[in-house]
């Protein structure tokens, strides 16, 4: 079992978290959705699994390489 | 002496000759030895010469300087053996057109600086006059570490920096393609090589570069780190852009130096290589009109649209994981190669940063130095703002994009996809010349957004009004009817306004059109001023 961190390629907030833990996911998934530059930025399953952890808040901020959530493939 | 003649030659003369030829060659081919070339093996990397026959066309490197190294003499001075130097030379053919080819050979000495008369490669190398000489590209394979404090000893002094200087190398730049690919641990001399290269490519696993090493840091600094941390791809790629492409192995390194050599003219004073590749001229991808979505805050894939709109098959990214804002890629339109710079609107919203202005600035001046024309495909709402891009120089560097922008001498064509804003807008076109800037009917554009612009120009008015978000709202809509297109080409500021899916056919038309105007550019390109 491998856990697979999910970073956040921006600085930015969160706007929407779609998922919950436990969710199985597919590659390409949409997990959450950050805000940043007036534009939303879909946060995708980068390998298909299981959602296991969820590191951050609706509304709250984020930066760049700041862990999103794991997946456990 | 009955055997030899007057001169004294012995009878055999041509077979000893021969002979001895024959040996040396032997010897030189043998490298550092078995166990050397076995321990270079076990490490997961090819041999100099290994390397040379995987990245040239088969058969085709004819070695220069494969007798230099030192000599082994016996008491009668008889010759017994060579350890060839630690730099193997030559020429060679990609795709069957000539290059000047090199790199340091491992096994021997750790590929050290030979200390030889006469350099045979690196900076200032005889491998570098003669890309400089007969005018062709330079594939500069690295895997060495410079000098050894060991020379100084052989040569009883030490050397003066820049004896063997970066003079060649620099000037190379604005002459012939010069590509690098680092294959092991680069430092010193040999990494400051790679970086003055206009194409660079580092293997993932098993090459590192830095300008100092682990054991330097350790000793300057007290950190303690490892030379993958120190200067695998994560940092010497993704964060660094020292170093353009990764490679997952060292093969994968020399496809992708073929592949950008295949783009590449010989020199400065040719044009680039047509391609043929039988893709229609006219194809019209549907696919197209359902790209940008209607939502202007929702991002969409912009290589997607690069791939639906070039030559099927020629799309080649460099720099792919660094300055992720921009995208740059070599490409074909109508077989010709053809730069494109678009901006990536996944990473925030497409604003230009400090790397992503870098990056630009690079493909600019080397597809301006190359005579390819550029494509830019344009969604930028402006730079980046905040305190950390603000830290990082976005707003010098930013400008220095403009002002590199300013100075392209090839033909550009602008393609506004969706937004175009500001300072960092005035990076992608040249406004008053003949190149075209056409735009999506998606497209949109100002020097400042609507949001925030009337914010901040109707501060008092917003703020007297009984509602101020409704009266801001209002101030939008209204301002944001002056911003269609449609009306802008009324004023013929835009030349024209396409329907997505004729991008293709368009641009394949200009750049065919556009090759009269680069053969009488041909040639260096001066630059003059300061940059900021």
């Amino acid at each position: 079992m491998v856990i697979r961190e999910v970073t956040s390629e921006v600085i930015g907030s969160v706007w929407k978290i779609e998922r919950s833990v436990g969710d199985a996911v597919e590659e390409g998934d949409l997990i959450m959705i950050l805000e940043s530059m007036k534009m939303e930025i879909p946060v995708e399953a980068p390998v298909a699994g299981t959602l296991s952890e969820i590191k951050v808040v609706a509304e709250g901020s984020v930066e760049e390489d700041q862990v999103l959530c794991l997946i456990e493939t | 002496m009955p055997n030899r003649d007057l001169d004294g030659n012995a009878p055999d003369y041509w077979k000893q000759k021969l002979d001895e030829l024959a040996k040396r060659r032997a010897d030189a081919l043998e490298m550092g030895g078995i166990k050397n070339v076995q321990r270079q093996h076990d490490a997961g990397r090819l041999t100099i010469r290994e390397r040379i026959d995987a990245i040239s066309d088969t058969a085709s490197f004819r070695e220069i300087g494969s007798l230099a190294g030192t000599g082994e003499y016996d008491d009668n001075l008889e010759f017994k053996k060579l350890v060839p130097s630690t730099y193997v030379a030559g020429t060679g053919r990609i795709n069957g057109r000539p290059v000047a080819i090199g790199g340091e050979d491992f096994t021997v000495r750790g590929g050290t600086s030979s200390g030889a008369q006469r350099r045979k490669g690196g900076q200032g190398g005889y491998i570098e006059d003669l890309a400089h000489h007969y005018k062709m590209p330079l594939i500069n394979l690295i895997d060495g570490a410079g000098g050894s404090v060991t020379s100084a000893k052989r040569r009883g002094f030490v050397v003066f920096p820049g004896v063997d200087g970066f003079e060649r190398s620099v000037e190379l730049l604005g002459e012939v393609p010069v590509v690098s690919a680092v294959l092991g641990t680069a430092a010193g001399g040999p990494a400051g090589r790679a970086i003055l290269s206009h194409f660079s490519v580092m293997v993932e696993g098993s090459s590192q570069i830095f300008a100092a090493g682990p054991p330097v840091v350790k000793r300057s600094l007290g950190q303690i780190i490892t030379k993958e941390e120190l200067g695998g791809p994560n940092v010497a790629v993704n964060k660094a852009g020292a170093i353009h492409n990764i490679a997952s192995t060292e093969h994968d390194a020399f496809a992708q130096i073929r592949t950008f050599l295949s783009f590449m003219p010989q020199n400065v004073w040719e044009l680039p290589p047509m391609l043929e590749l039988n893709d229609p001229l006219d194809r019209c991808e549907d696919a197209l009109l359902n790209m940008v979505p209607e939502k202007r805050t929702q991002p969409y894939d912009m290589r997607e649209i690069i791939k639906l709109i070039v030559d099927k098959g020629s799309y080649f990214e460099i720099r792919s994981t660094y300055g992720k804002a921009i995208i740059t890629a070599l490409v074909r339109l109508g077989g010709k190669p053809v730069g494109i710079i678009a901006n990536n609107p996944k990473i925030y919203g497409g604003a230009m940063d400090a790397d992503a202005a870098r990056k630009q600035i690079h493909f600019m001046e080397l597809c301006d130095t190359f005579h390819i024309p550029l494509v830019f495909l344009v969604d930028v709402p402006g730079f980046m703002v905040g305190l950390k891009a603000e830290s990082e120089g976005t707003l010098r560097e930013g400008m220095r994009a403009v002002y590199v922008a300013g100075q392209l001498k090839i033909p550009t064509i602008t393609v506004v996809i969706r937004k175009c804003y500001g300072m960092a807008g005035m990076a992608t076109c040249n406004k008053k010349d003949i190149d075209l800037k056409l735009a999506w009917p998606s497209g949109e554009w100002g020097s400042l957004p609507v949001e925030g612009g009337v914010a901040a120009a109707f501060r008092r008015d917003i703020a007297s009004a009984d509602d101020p978000k409704v009266r801001e709202k209002e101030l939008e809509q209204e301002f944001r009817e002056y911003s269609s297109p449609f009306r802008t080409a009324e004023a013929l500021a835009v030349e024209e306004i396409i329907d997505p899916r004729e991008t293709r056919p368009i641009l394949c038309e200009y750049i065919a059109l556009a090759e009269k105007r680069l053969k009488i550019g041909l040639g260096q390109r001066s630059r003059s001023g300061v940059a900021p």
